[in-house]
C-alpha cells in the first residue's frame, strides 16, 4: 500500500523563518545572515564593522554560530554590542543554523528593540544556503585566497545571496588571482548580485559595506 | 553534512503521517526527491537515514529511495524553459538574467509504502 505525502522537507524551518521576518518587519529590525567558507574573515569583518555601527548610532546585536567553542563571540564581545552564541553541538553538531535555533537567539537579543541583527552563520558554503534563517538578506563572504571558481562549485549559496563581499583584497599583489574571472563567475550564477571588495585587515572599503547596511535599514 | 538534518526531517514527517493513518503494518519504502541545486550526497543521506530510522518502530525496516530532480529554469522575457546541466543562470536564447528556477531546489518526502 502506498501513502502519498508530498511534503517539503524544510517546511517547518521555512514557516518559522517567515514568522521571524513578519516580526522583524513590524519592529523595523534588519536581520542579515552572513555566510562563507571557514576562514574567509566573517569575524574579522564584524570586528571592523561593529565600531562603525556603534559610531553611527545603529543599535546592533550579533548572533554567532559555531559548531563548538565560543572563540568568535569572545573576539566580538569587547565591543559593547550584545552577542548571543549558538553552539550547534547540542543539536547534533549541525553545519548550519536553522530557524529553530535562530529564533530563541533573536528573542534573547530582544531584537525588536534593535535596528540591526547580524547572524554569523557556521563556516560552510553548502548547508547554510539550504536553511532559511529568517534573515531579510543573505550575504556571502568570499576571500581572494579561495580561488575564482567557488561560485560555480557552490551555486545555491550564490543564488540565495544578494551581496557578495570579496575580502582580503590587500593580498592581491601576492596572489595569482583573477578578480574579473571571480566577478564573472558570480554574475553567471546570480546576475543581480551586488559586489563589494574589502580588506578587513586594512579596513579598506569597509565603509562601503557600512553604507550598504545603512541603505538597507528598515527605519 | 546537512544530510543529518534532512534525514531527521524526513523521518519526522513520515512518522507524523504514519500516526495519522492508524496503520497496522510497518513501512517498507520511503520515497524522497531532491533537486540538484541542493547538493545532497545520496550515500551520506542514506547512512544518516539508516541511523535516524531506528528511533521509530514502524520505520526500522524502511528503505529510503532518493530521486534526483533536474534543474529547470524559465526565462521571464522570452518564456522559454530549459533543463540546465551547468549552473548558468542566464537565458540561453535571449540572454536575459530575468529567470525563475522552476525545479531543482526543492526537497520532498513523496510517499511511503507499507
Amino acid at each position: 500500500m502506498k501513502i502519498e505525502i508530498l511534503k517539503n522537507v524544510l517546511e517547518v524551518n521555512d514557516n518559522l523563518a517567515n514568522d521571524i521576518r513578519e516580526k522583524s518587519d513590524k519592529s523595523k529590525t534588519l536581520v542579515l545572515n552572513m555566510m562563507s567558507s571557514p576562514g574567509s574573515g566573517k569575524t574579522s569583518i564584524l570586528e571592523k564593522l561593529l565600531p562603525k555601527l556603534l559610531f553611527n548610532g545603529i543599535k546592533t546585536g550579533i548572533i554567532e554560530g559555531d559548531i563548538t567553542t565560543t572563540r568568535d563571540a569572545d573576539r566580538i564581545i569587547g565591543n559593547e554590542i550584545p552577542v548571543v552564541q549558538i553552539n550547534t553541538e547540542k543539536f547534533g553538531g549541525d553545519c548550519h543554523l536553522g530557524s529553530e535555533v535562530v529564533k530563541p537567539a533573536l528573542d534573547q537579543l530582544h531584537y525588536e528593540k534593535l535596528d540591526l541583527v547580524i547572524i554569523e552563520n557556521v563556516g560552510n558554503l553548502v548547508c547554510p544556503a539550504e536553511f532559511d534563517t529568517g534573515a531579510d538578506k543573505n550575504i556571502v563572504v568570499i576571500s581572494v585566497t579561495e580561488g575564482e571558481d567557488k561560485p560555480l562549485k557552490y551555486p545555491l549559496m550564490f543564488r540565495v545571496c544578494e551581496l557578495s563581499v570579496i575580502n582580503k583584497v590587500d593580498l592581491l599583489p601576492f596572489l595569482n588571482f583573477d578578480m574579473e574571472q571571480l566577478t564573472a563567475n558570480i554574475r553567471q550564477i546570480n546576475p543581480n548580485m551586488e559586489i563589494i571588495k574589502i580588506s578587513a585587515q586594512t579596513d579598506e572599503n569597509v565603509d562601503a559595506l557600512l553604507k550598504w547596511i545603512q541603505n538597507n535599514l528598515k527605519n | 553534512m546537512h544530510e543529518l538534518s534532512i534525514a531527521q526531517n524526513i523521518a519526522k514527517i513520515v512518522h507524523q503521517e504514519y500516526l495519522k493513518g492508524n496503520f497496522q503494518s510497518d513501512i517498507q519504502v520511503v520515497h524522497f526527491s531532491a533537486g540538484r541545486m541542493n547538493a545532497i550526497i545520496p550515500e551520506s543521506l542514506l547512512l544518516n537515514f539508516n541511523i535516524v530510522k531506528r528511533n521509530y518502530n514502524e520505520m526500522k525496516q524502511a528503505e529510503l529511495i532518493i530521486a534526483e530532480k533536474e534543474i529547470i529554469i524559465k526565462c521571464n522575457v522570452c518564456l522559454r524553459e530549459y533543463v540546465i546541466q551547468e549552473p548558468v543562470f542566464y537565458c540561453q536564447n535571449c540572454g536575459s538574467s530575468n529567470i525563475s528556477i522552476l525545479q531543482g531546489k526543492e526537497m520532498y518526502v513523496e510517499d511511503f509504502e507499507l
